[in-house]
């Protein structure tokens, strides 16, 4: 009668142990007396307590336990524990904070690893599990190792849901495992820590709607969309675009749809719409491309007072509006930045950037960003070897006799410092098309002046002037408008 | 009670009545038409039932028949001022969200927001000439809508267009009312009439 029974002893810490025993019979019992001692002939240490649990030390090898109990009857019971027989479990984790993103639909978790109560260099096992349904089902189970450094580490975690945060209420739980080698005892996982959660929309009041709300995704992406409504609501159908999907029911408030590899929208994005008995909920979504990397940049100059860059944007993201792909040039030798305003619609990609004073290298990061994605592309480029002048103007004829005629025209941008070389081009009914070369000094804003000799009398000539860089040519300007002129009787 | 027409009043009156009965025509066709591209663009269901929304004027009216030529005026111009605030908005929001995507679209909205315009001030022509004073704008001046979700702004956009629909049919009949002649004092209501 009486006999204490079940002696187990578990360790938390790898330090003590904490056992715990059973009394045979009903009865009354009074206190108990526990006496424990090693092998190695230490005196025995004894303890007297009403509980049935008791913490001691872990023994090197192994320990004698007494256990007499007191009561309406006396009774001894004696135990051997080796190592082997006392298990290791470590403590229950505590969660110190979950937090929602719910732009991004993403939890963090951070925990602390209980370091301190180890030895140096343990390998820690976690497992990490996500709920949903009153914390029922489990949608995910995640495993995460870290090492345990003799202190108590502050650990955190990043979870993607697969569905907006809003749709229903997220549960995460958390146990650890501990990899203790030199333990020659059982090693178990801890207890589940007590559930974190992050309520969903369907427990708010008056928290209806489509989620995610007007979200913007890239080209192939898996969407989860959920429709919150209120209780007594019934809900028709859920559709994305104009095809009715299959219902997923998440709470008695939530349903969800799933959209497989979505294709890009049209310009004012796809609309998913809840039907339900009494109005209509919606979100609207933009499916579009991330951008490419710009190809072909190049920059050039058509007056050294501003800096014309142009590229190939590639594939077109599908995005408009407030979400179109946004384009800035960054020049890293300054650090001027410059935001550029590109049509989405029309073809040609063209940014302004200023000629700085005293800069002629140029070392240009052209960056690409929406909603979706970003890129860049870059290009180191001298200026003065990138002179693409304008287009002449104002060609006139300023003396004309019977063999020459002198040609004036006007170039606007500020040349000074550079040479320019002029192309002039002379055709008339009876003589084939020519072509004289004139190098003329670059100057700010003026106008320039040649003569063409050796012509034939009383002949009816057409003059067209195109420019360029004379030292390390680039790129011609496009021909002047043509001038017409008899040259004098001889 | 004001005097009974003078002959050139009458004249003007059914005039102006009749070019704004023109007026309010083409804009229910264009509006019908903007309708039909508002709802293809926007991706909505053109059967799709939209609550009635917090500054959309309703153009359905009880007790029609007995409203006066006053009332049918400047019911017509408040609302009319209206939809040019409501339509202003629509307009701002397709370039935010479409930029220069759809500009069909935006001229088309454009397009009756200068006709819905127009028909205000003709509305206040009318009035003038009854000698009624023209109702201030600050009044009506709508609270600035709350931020709408964008499926939201969609809804809110087929609402307008299908209550500015409704209301040109309503302008027609109201204007068809004030031109005919103004009736022997204490018959059947007609424009000089005030409560």
């Amino acid at each position: 009668l009486g006999d204490p029974q079940n002696l187990k002893c578990v360790t938390h810490n790898l330090h003590k142990m904490l056992c715990t025993w059973d009394i045979s019979s009903r009865g009354r019992h009074g206190q108990t007396e526990f006496c424990y001692t090693t092998n190695d002939l230490t005196p025995q240490v004894c303890f007297k307590t009403k509980e049935r649990r008791i913490e001691i030390p872990i023994p090197e090898s192994s320990i004698t336990v007494t256990i007499k109990t007191s009561g309406t009857a006396l009774a001894t019971k004696e135990f051997v524990i080796h190592q082997k027989d006392i298990s290791f479990v470590p403590v229950t984790p505590r969660i110190l904070s979950l937090m929602p993103d719910f732009p991004t639909s993403t939890l963090n978790m951070k925990w602390s690893d209980n370091g301190s109560v180890f030895p140096y260099g343990l390998d820690a096992l976690w497992q990490i599990q996500i709920l949903r349904k009153e914390a029922i089902e489990v949608v995910t189970q995640v495993a995460y190792y870290s090492k345990l450094t003799h202190e108590d580490i502050i650990l955190s975690w990043n979870w993607t849901s697969d569905m907006p945060l809003e749709c229903t209420s997220h549960y995460v739980k958390i146990r650890c495992y501990i990899n203790a080698t030199q333990f020659v005892g059982p090693k178990d996982w801890s207890d589940w820590s007590p559930a974190e959660v992050i309520p969903g929309k369907d427990t708010e009041p008056g928290g209806s709607g489509v989620f995610p709300l007007d979200p913007v995704v890239a080209v192939g992406s898996n969407l989860t969309f959920c429709c919150v409504h209120e209780e007594d609501q019934r809900i028709t159908n859920m559709t994305y675009g104009s095809k009715s999907y299959k219902m997923m029911q998440l709470s008695s408030r939530s349903h969800a749809i799933r959209v497989l590899n979505a294709s890009v929208s049209n310009s004012s994005g796809t609309n998913v719409v809840c039907r339900l008995e009494n109005g209509l909920e919606g979100s609207v979504v933009f499916v579009g491309y991330a951008p490419d990397i710009p190809q072909n940049l190049s920059c050039e100059t058509p007056n050294f007072l501003i800096i014309k860059c142009t590229w190939k944007p590639g594939r077109p993201s599908g995005l408009y509006g407030e979400r179109r792909t946004k384009y800035s040039l960054f020049e890293r030798t300054s650090g001027k930045n410059v935001s550029c305003e590109v049509s989405e619609v029309n073809k040609d990609h063209v940014c302004d950037f200023p000629v700085l004073p005293d800069q002629k290298t140029y070392d240009f990061i052209l960056g690409v960003s929406n909603p979706i994605g970003q890129a860049q592309t870059s290009l180191l480029v001298d200026i003065t070897q990138r002179v693409h002048p304008k287009t002449p103007e104002k060609l006139t004829v300023t003396g004309n006799n019977s063999t020459s005629i002198q040609l004036r025209w006007f170039i606007n941008g500020t040349f000074a410092g550079i040479r320019l070389l002029c192309q002039i081009e002379v055709t008339s009914s009876h003589s084939e098309r020519k072509l004289h070369n004139v190098s003329v000094p670059g100057r700010k804003s003026s106008a320039y002046t040649a003569r063409l000799n050796a012509l034939h009398p009383d002949t009816t000539y057409q003059f067209r002037v195109r420019c360029s860089a004379a030292d390390r040519f680039w790129r011609w300007s496009d021909w002047s408008r043509a001038v017409e002129q008899t040259t004098a009787e001889a | 009670m004001a005097a009974a027409d003078s002959p050139s009043a009458a004249l003007r009156r059914r005039d102006l009545c009749s070019r704004g009965i023109r007026l309010a025509g083409k804009m229910r066709a264009d509006v019908v038409d903007l309708l039909d591209a508002y709802v293809e663009q926007q991706g909505l269901d053109a059967s799709a039932s939209v609550a009635a929304m917090e500054g959309v004027p309703l153009a359905a009216v009880e007790r029609w028949d007995e409203q006066t030529g006053t009332q049918r005026l400047q019911e017509n111009l408040a609302a009319y001022r209206a939809f040019r605030a409501l339509l202003a908005q629509m307009l701002e929001e397709q370039r935010e969200q479409l930029g220069e995507a759809e500009e069909g679209l935006g001229r088309a909205l454009a397009a009756v927001l200068l006709q819905v315009s127009a028909f205000a001030y003709h509305l206040e022509e009318l009035l003038r000439l009854e000698s009624r004073g023209v109702p201030g704008e600050e009044g009506d001046a709508p609270p600035p809508p709350p931020r709408l979700s964008l499926f939201e702004q969609k809804l809110r956009g087929l609402g307008v267009l299908r209550e500015l629909a409704q209301w040109a049919v309503r302008s027609v009949r109201d204007l068809r009312q004030l031109a005919k002649p103004s009736p022997a004092p204490g018959a059947a209501p007609g424009l000089a009439e005030s409560p």
